[in-house]
């Protein structure tokens, strides 16, 4: 017992030595890491309340004197000099991103129950066609897109360019597969016994899908409408090529004009980016747990 | 149904298979049309534009577009910005991965170890996955700006680490190395994520017998930690590799392609959209998608047989 002790007390001993050098390596870690992604996001904010003297100066200003609102008057005020309009760019950003959510709900809820609930033929083939969306790359779907929806819009009557529908269309192919991979993943967790309940109790299978599966998948269905949001939200490629007039623009194509002015003015840009980061990290933090078992499942493809 | 007779009740049976079939066909219909309509037709379309003389001129008649036969391809490979573009996709996709994987890791390592606030870091770790990429890229084009105002520049003279300012994205070599280290800030909480997820779930008592016998840290890491992450570390690096030997926005923000930066992904769209040359924009992304098909091969024939 004793010699047991002994061993116990300089195994604790040498733990104790080991661990306050580990702990220091742990607070420089983690410090480093927390400077390294805090940093970029403290400058966004911090440059949209510079004047244009404190952002052009000849040193950088860490900390702005006042919170001079010049960058969000330029963006809002119709009174300024140089007026940007962004309420309409933040309205057209949300008229593709809400559309696009909605829609990927209702469609991918539809599918999803089919592929955890139903047995059909071709199942296995519909689910790993899908899946091929994670091998092309959006540059190389771009073109024919583009070729494609020109020549059914001559056709039918529709501009390619400058037409929401077409960009909500194009982010539902986007966000379809993982929707669906999500939420039949969160179906297959719901007891089946229940809804056999519900059809033998006479109900039908979409009074089953509305009565009992989604009043038990809303968590699930509102990470589902979340991160097709965030994608509407953030896309960058589609709306470049599809969107060509200033007043259609959402707000990533606005702010990369913004950035490319001749004469730039980056507090400006800071204030439209910080506009375009602050909902999607709130909804973020707001939404962090189911978020997160989306993002590992099927990555944000980005 | 109990109740009817057995004759009836398998007619029913019948029945209600073939109603849950065409019910699940219904289900699935508008998610089919759509990608196979956006997504699959369009990357089969790709193949036959790449074989075509497409520009603006005939953009609206595509379908009576002039054969070429490899003239698309024969001019993507002959362009001066075409073995740069295919080098510099494989040298940054590669090393922005590994990067990502390893940064990945170390700040998992981070979070598996329980301390105070542990849940907001965690959430802080996920902004820059997070943020929208425009608003990050320009962030880090401001901060990585070339005048002596930019604030990287005046940090390091500040700390005497340069004399002069530097102009970051505008240095051959130096620009590349950034947007690889860009991605890797970028995308770290996503290899973070899923690696938690499993260090997690490694069963505590293999560290307690390892300690038991008298291991090290560095001991348990290799002999417990790392043969767990195994299968976890192989999807992700896979994943990573993939989506980022096909990105376009990071390296089109960050350089629009200049300075030694250019990738095949924003190559093609400079073919297509800059110069309105269809064709060989598809034949560029094909050329793409052939290379990554090919590693895919190497890879499931090699590393995946390697490991059974």
């Amino acid at each position: 017992m004793a010699g047991k002790n002994v061993d116990r007390m300089t195994l604790i001993e040498h733990i104790a030595q080991s661990f306050t050098l580990s702990k220091l390596i742990f607070a420089i870690t983690l410090t480093f890491f927390l400077v390294s992604i805090l940093f970029p996001f403290y400058w966004m904010i911090s440059s949209s309340f510079k004047s244009y003297a404190e952002i052009g100066g000849r040193a950088p200003v860490y900390v702005p004197s006042a919170l001079r609102l010049d960058a969000f008057r330029e963006l809002f005020d119709p009174n300024y000099p140089q007026f940007q309009d962004f309420g309409r760019n933040i309205l057209n950003s949300v008229q593709v991103a809400v559309p696009t959510a909605l829609i990927a709900v209702v469609l991918s809820t539809l599918g999803a129950y089919a592929v955890a609930r139903l047995r059909f033929r071709g199942k296995n083939l519909f689910l790993n066609g899908i899946l091929l969306v994670y091998l092309f790359p959006a540059v190389l779907l771009i073109i024919p897109l583009f070729a494609m929806l020109a020549q059914i819009g001559a056709r039918l009557g529709f501009r390619v360019q400058d037409n929401f529908p077409v960009l909500i269309l194009t982010y539902l192919a986007q966000t379809l597969p993982v929707a669906l991979y999500m939420l039949s993943n969160y179906f297959r967790t719901i007891p089946a016994e229940i809804e056999q309940a519900g059809l033998i109790d006479g109900c039908s299978r979409m009074g089953v899908i509305w009565r009992i599966t989604l009043p038990l998948s809303i968590p699930a269905l509102v990470s589902v409408a979340i991160y097709t949001f965030m994608i509407a939200w953030n896309e960058f490629l589609y709306a470049l090529v599809f969107l060509n007039t200033r007043t259609m623009f959402t707000m990533p194509i606005k702010i990369n004009t913004l950035f490319n002015n001749p004469s730039p003015r980056p507090h400006v840009v800071m204030a439209a980016s910080t506009i375009m980061t602050i909902p999607v990290v709130i909804l973020f933090l707001a939404l962090e747990r189911f978020l997160e078992k989306g993002l590992t499942a099927g990555g944000v493809k980005g | 149904m109990l109740k009817t007779s057995s004759y009836r009740s398998g007619l029913r049976w019948h029945s209600l298979r073939a109603q849950e079939s065409r019910l699940a066909w219904l289900l699935t219909s508008p998610t089919a049309l759509i990608v196979f309509g956006l997504i699959i037709f369009p990357a089969i379309f790709s193949i036959w534009i790449s074989f075509h003389d497409v520009t603006l001129r005939n953009l609206n008649d595509v379908f009576h577009a002039p054969f070429v036969g490899l003239q698309n391809y024969r001019r993507v490979i002959g362009d001066f910005a075409f073995p740069e573009a295919v080098i510099n996709s494989v040298v940054y996709s590669v090393s922005s991965t590994v990067l990502t994987v390893l940064i990945g890791l170390i700040a998992a390592l981070l979070l598996n170890r329980p301390f105070r606030a542990r849940g907001a870091v965690r959430a802080l770790f996920l902004f820059p996955y997070v943020a929208p990429i425009v608003s990050v890229a320009f962030v880090w084009r401001w901060i990585l700006d070339p005048r002596p105002s930019g604030v990287l520049n005046d940090i390091l003279m500040r700390l005497g680490l340069i004399n002069a300012p530097i102009a970051y994205l505008s240095t051959r070599g130096l620009a590349l190395l950034l947007v690889i280290v860009f991605e890797a800030w970028r995308y770290f909480p996503f290899a973070m994520l899923m690696i938690l997820a499993r260090l997690q779930a490694i069963d505590r008592t293999l560290y307690e017998a390892a300690s038991v016998d008298g291991a090290g840290v560095w001991h348990k890491f290799r002999s417990i930690t790392i043969p767990e992450l195994r299968y976890v570390l192989g999807a992700v690096f896979l994943l990573r590799l993939i989506w980022t030997f096909n990105k376009f926005d990071d390296i089109y923000l960050m350089t629009g392609g200049g300075f030694g930066t250019n990738v095949l992904p924003v190559l093609t769209y400079q073919f297509s959209f800059g110069a309105f040359n269809f064709g060989k924009g598809a034949a560029t992304a094909m050329i793409l998608l052939g290379i990554l098909v090919l590693f895919l091969l190497i890879y499931a024939n090699t590393v995946m047989k390697g490991e059974e």
